[in-house]
């Protein structure tokens, strides 16, 4: 069997999937900035370029070094990173909230590292043979561990990143051995919350809760307390709502992404489709995007880059990199099923988490059918930290398909 | 296999995701094929124009808060390349209306474009007849647009173009090094005077606007809640200028070279500061004709030039004023001693000649100012000394500049001894040289100002402050305020003593029964000046008087300078009467009764 460092093992088609999208990234990020007046745009395809070039060393480091030094060090790494954004929330710089640490002519972002970090704390800890969910407080560290740069990363304030650490946390209790029960007891009551701003909604909610509840056939204890549960939710939320000052529910609706004005989002959701749809089947043709050229869309390179896919290479285009995606996807959670060591199961469990959720997010809010957080698109968008956190997750992807008959 | 569920899981985890992925297929397909023609008919026809609202560059007012320097409203047209040069009909109309070949203009547009869909200016200030002709042909002109802009105009009656300096478009090599300050190509920006030391103060902050226009350029929707904000105005200046006695030395400056500032002594405020021949600054507002810019280039009086701190001549007589300073304050030069003028002074070989060939008689250093006899101070300067003489003249602040708000300054030249033996080589002159200094004539040069500042000093006995135009800046949307104040200096080299003999003999200068500039008499004030008559190789002598008034705590302090005007006491001194008596009249409460 080959040794650490060999690169035998090393899963080439889930590399090609990765460089693939990366090469098409480059090329919508070369379209979005070409025809711009100012040289810091243009820079901004060499600049990415560079990060690609460091991003696969990173790739490799990660796919490289034994998963054991990664396990060791999970909480020493986490340590760091929560450091890095409370030190971020000092220092940090940015446009209207505090993401990035200034280092030289580089910016990091440390919730990006973050992401990377809590996964592998989390997995660290739920993959001790001593945990058992019975047990509250085997649910409650793992929550701690995703809250506490859940919070300082809310406070920066930056919605998209905050959102991924939310999306991670039941899905990976789950694969770790949380019930469906107590995921359905916990997630119930959030869909209540949101639901009751309408009456409809939130009668839709309670007819779908209630038949879960009946079909789980718990007693009629669980089910009362569930219901009144969420009942209470539904009927306590426009209560506190209207307690609530016009500026404090603002603020809320506004990092909810339901009031999407104040920062022209709402017109970017619209142009963002006109860009897309413009396109049709075979797209306008490289650089001949006429939307995308007319750079009312502030943010096209970031996180409104695939517009520029959608508009250049049309629905084939858009279907490509969709595809690519989805096998990432597949693979990584056909892996997540086979790898012997549990910590790499759920590391790579929590890995396609996080692609799947930027993905559908991120894709979806420049279709205009999610609201608009400031998600970027992994290895589309600009952006050197989000690359490098991400190169480094598809690294414990390679790292765990190489060892994958390995128990530790 | 540690956890028998996790192929389940897994199985449900992927149907999420086919799921998810399904959502985002499905959209995908009705957005670029169900609904493919309605975005592709959207994005052709409804394009979002970007439109940059320049903002109103800041005022400019004087000092009693009459206005100097305004704007005015001008119009400029633009095309869109994209649409523009898709239509024939477009283009030929175009060239027709702004006066271009039609190769031309295209030849420019591919050019200087910087995107299809980022405009191109095409002409500014276009005039009203082409901006109605664009209105009524707005069908055929698609792509064509026109913006308001603004231009600089000067209600206030005042010129002076040399103070407020004028704006030109940015150069491609200043948008490559002042990008940071956002400037975008076609901006405007100062190039001379108040325009140019104030330009990031006036200039204001551009905004960006975003309209949806239809095919024929029509503003559909104003898209501008979605874009960040509004122009902000520039800062407007308030000057120090007196606007009515400004244009009251341009008025006597007219056809005259040369120039006339008029200081408050006080606090170093400009109240007037005049340079002639000068231009009228409108020419600068509209885009300039080659014509007219070779014209200006190719006077021969070179009105383009700031005289009054950027040229540099030969001071004459007013000068003695510092050797009999330097000679005070050494001890060289006493009150009381007396020397005999012939009309002339032989030193070695060569006869130096004073102005009034009959000789003054026998004058005391009082008289020797008053008359302005040549004898004296040639006489005394070898007493005194060079040393001596560049070291005062270097605490008067000569050969250096005055630290006015105004570009490119010129320092003068004040030469001393190192300075003399680099030009002539050591020992390889003889003081002759000197007797030339002491009367302000030879290597000796000195720009107007100057001498105004020189002016101030001795009015104030000693103490001055750096001139200034501009008194304070006010921010017109919220009224914040700038002060701009600058601390007194002193000339401590020199005593009040010495400043009371000199102040008496420019009294007398004007007062005195032999003096050389009866022409600035005032009833009721009294005016002290000197004159100068600066020979020069070129031509006429340069008239030259400087002065202040009141004798006791002056409130104005000025310097004329007619070059090549003649006498000092018969050319310049009666401008400064004459500015005297209106500046005393319309101050009426500035008035010191004798």
């Amino acid at each position: 069997m080959a040794g650490y460092g060999s690169t035998k093992r090393i899963d080439f088609a889930l590399l090609t999937t990765v460089l693939l999208l990366i090469v098409f990234g480059l090329v919508a990020l070369y379209s979005a900035t070409y025809i711009t007046e100012s040289p810091a745009s243009q820079l901004k395809f060499t600049k990415q370029l560079l990060w690609v070039v460091l991003g696969f060393f990173v790739l490799l480091t990660s796919a490289m070094v034994p998963l054991k030094t990664f396990h060791k060090y999970a909480y020493l790494i986490y340590a760091i990173s929560v450091l890095l954004l409370a030190i971020v929330l000092i220092v940090g710089t940015g446009p209207g909230s505090r993401r990035w640490i200034a280092l030289g002519p580089l910016s990091l972002q440390p919730a990006e590292l973050a992401k990377v970090a809590t996964l592998l704390a989390l997995a660290k800890y739920l993959s001790h043979d001593s945990r058992n969910f019975d047990n509250l407080k085997d649910i409650l560290v793992p929550f701690a561990v995703i809250s506490l740069p859940l919070l300082l990363i809310m406070n920066q304030p930056d919605l998209g990143s905050a959102l991924v650490f939310l999306a991670l946390s039941l899905p990976v209790l789950h694969w770790a051995g949380l019930p469906g029960v107590v995921l359905f007891v916990l997630l119930a009551p959030v869909l209540s919350f949101f639901s009751a701003f309408s009456y409809y909604s939130f009668l839709i909610a309670m007819i779908l809760i209630v038949s879960v509840l009946f079909l789980m056939r718990r007693g009629t204890f669980f089910f009362l307390v569930n219901f009144a549960l969420n009942v209470g939710v539904g009927v306590l939320t426009p209560i506190l709502w209207h307690l609530l000052k016009d500026y404090q529910k603002n603020r809320i609706l506004t990092f909810l992404g339901m009031v999407t004005d104040p920062h022209g989002l709402g017109y970017q959701v619209i142009q963002s489709k006109v860009a897309i749809g413009s396109g049709g089947l075979l797209g306008k043709g490289f650089l001949a995007g006429t939307q995308t050229h007319l750079r009312f869309l502030p943010e096209q390179h970031t996180d409104f880059i695939f517009c520029v896919v959608g508009e250049e290479f049309g629905f084939l285009g858009g279907m490509l990199i969709l595809a690519l995606f989805l096998y990432l996807i597949f693979k990584s959670l056909n892996l997540a099923a086979v790898v012997k060591s549990r910590f790499a199961s759920i590391l790579v469990f929590g890995v396609t988490v996080i692609f799947l959720f930027q993905v559908f997010v991120n894709i979806g809010m420049t279709m205009g059918i999610m609201p608009v957080t400031g998600l970027p698109l992994p290895f589309l968008s600009y952006g050197g930290s989000a690359l490098i956190a991400n190169l480094m997750l598809v690294g414990f992807l390679l790292n765990a398909s190489r060892t994958r008959f390995e128990y530790t | 296999m540690m956890n028998p569920d996790l192929d389940t899981l897994k199985r449900f985890y992927l149907a999420v995701a086919v799921f998810a992925f399904l959502v985002l297929v499905v959209r995908l397909g009705q957005l670029q094929l169900y609904n493919w023609d309605k975005y592709f008919r959207e994005s052709e026809q409804n394009r979002i124009r970007e439109i940059i609202l320049d903002a109103d560059r800041g005022q400019m007012y004087d000092r009693n808060g009459g206005i100097l320097v305004d704007n005015w409203p001008s119009y400029s047209v633009s095309v869109i390349p994209y649409e523009f040069l898709k239509s024939d009909t477009a283009v030929t109309m175009l060239s027709s209306l702004v006066d271009e070949s039609p190769e031309h203009l295209v030849k420019r547009i591919k050019k200087e474009k910087i995107s299809n869909f980022n405009p191109v200016r095409i002409k500014r200030q276009i005039g009203f007849k082409t901006l109605s002709a664009l209105e009524e042909n707005r069908l055929d002109l698609r792509g064509v647009f026109y913006n308001i802009e603004s231009k600089r105009y000067y209600p206030g009656g005042v010129r002076a173009p040399h103070v407020f300096g004028y704006l030109d478009e940015i150069t491609a090599p200043e948008l490559t090094t002042r990008k940071e300050q956002g400037y975008r190509p076609g901006d405007n920006t100062g190039r001379t005077g108040l325009e140019l030391v104030y330009e990031s103060y006036l200039r204001g902050t551009a905004a960006v606007k975003y309209v949806e226009v239809d095919v024929l350029g029509r503003e559909v929707r104003d898209l501008n809640e979605l874009s960040n904000s509004e122009p902000l105005p520039g800062k407007n200046l308030y000057l120090t200028l007196d606007a009515s006695l400004q244009r009251f030395l341009e008025s006597r400056m007219q056809g005259k070279k040369g120039a006339a500032i008029a200081l408050d002594p006080r606090n170093g405020d400009v109240l007037a500061f005049v340079s002639g021949p000068d231009y009228a600054p409108e020419l600068f507002s509209d885009a300039l004709s080659p014509e007219t810019w070779n014209s200006l280039i190719n006077d021969e009086g070179h009105p383009l030039y700031n005289r009054a701190s950027q040229s540099l001549f030969p001071p004459g007589s007013t000068f003695k004023l510092i050797l009999a300073a330097a000679g005070l304050e050494t001890g060289l030069i006493d009150t009381t001693e007396q020397v005999h003028c012939t009309g002339g002074y032989q030193f070695g070989r060569r006869r130096f000649k004073c102005w009034k060939a009959g000789g003054h008689g026998t004058v005391n250093l009082r008289n020797a100012i008053q008359q302005s006899c040549n004898v004296f101070f040639y006489k005394k300067s070898l007493d005194v000394g060079l040393d001596n003489w560049s070291k005062y003249a270097g605490f008067f602040g000569f050969g250096k500049e005055t630290g006015i708000d105004l570009p490119d300054e010129n320092p003068g030249l004040l030469p001393d001894k190192a300075y003399l033996d680099a030009r002539y080589g050591e020992n390889n002159w003889t003081r002759g040289l000197l007797l030339n200094l002491a009367v302000g004539q030879g290597d000796l040069l000195v720009t107007p100002l100057q001498m105004a500042k020189l002016a101030m000093i001795l009015g104030n006995e000693g103490r001055w402050f750096r001139p200034r135009l501009v008194s304070k800046i006010v921010d017109p949307l919220t009224n914040e305020t700038v002060e701009l104040t600058s601390p007194p200096f002193q000339v401590a080299q020199v005593s009040q003593r010495t400043f009371k003999i000199l102040k008496e003999g420019m009294y007398l200068v004007v007062n005195g029964p032999h003096g050389t500039a009866h022409a600035a008499r005032l009833a009721g004030v009294d005016v002290c000046g000197k004159t100068g008559t600066a020979q020069n190789p070129h031509g006429q002598s340069h008239a030259w008087f400087i002065g202040f008034a009141p004798r006791e705590h002056p409130v104005i302090a000025f310097c004329i300078m007619i070059e090549n005007g003649g006498g000092g006491g018969a050319v310049a001194a009666p401008i400064a009467g004459g500015m005297l008596k209106a500046f005393f009249a319309s101050n009426t409460t500035r008035v010191v009764k004798r």
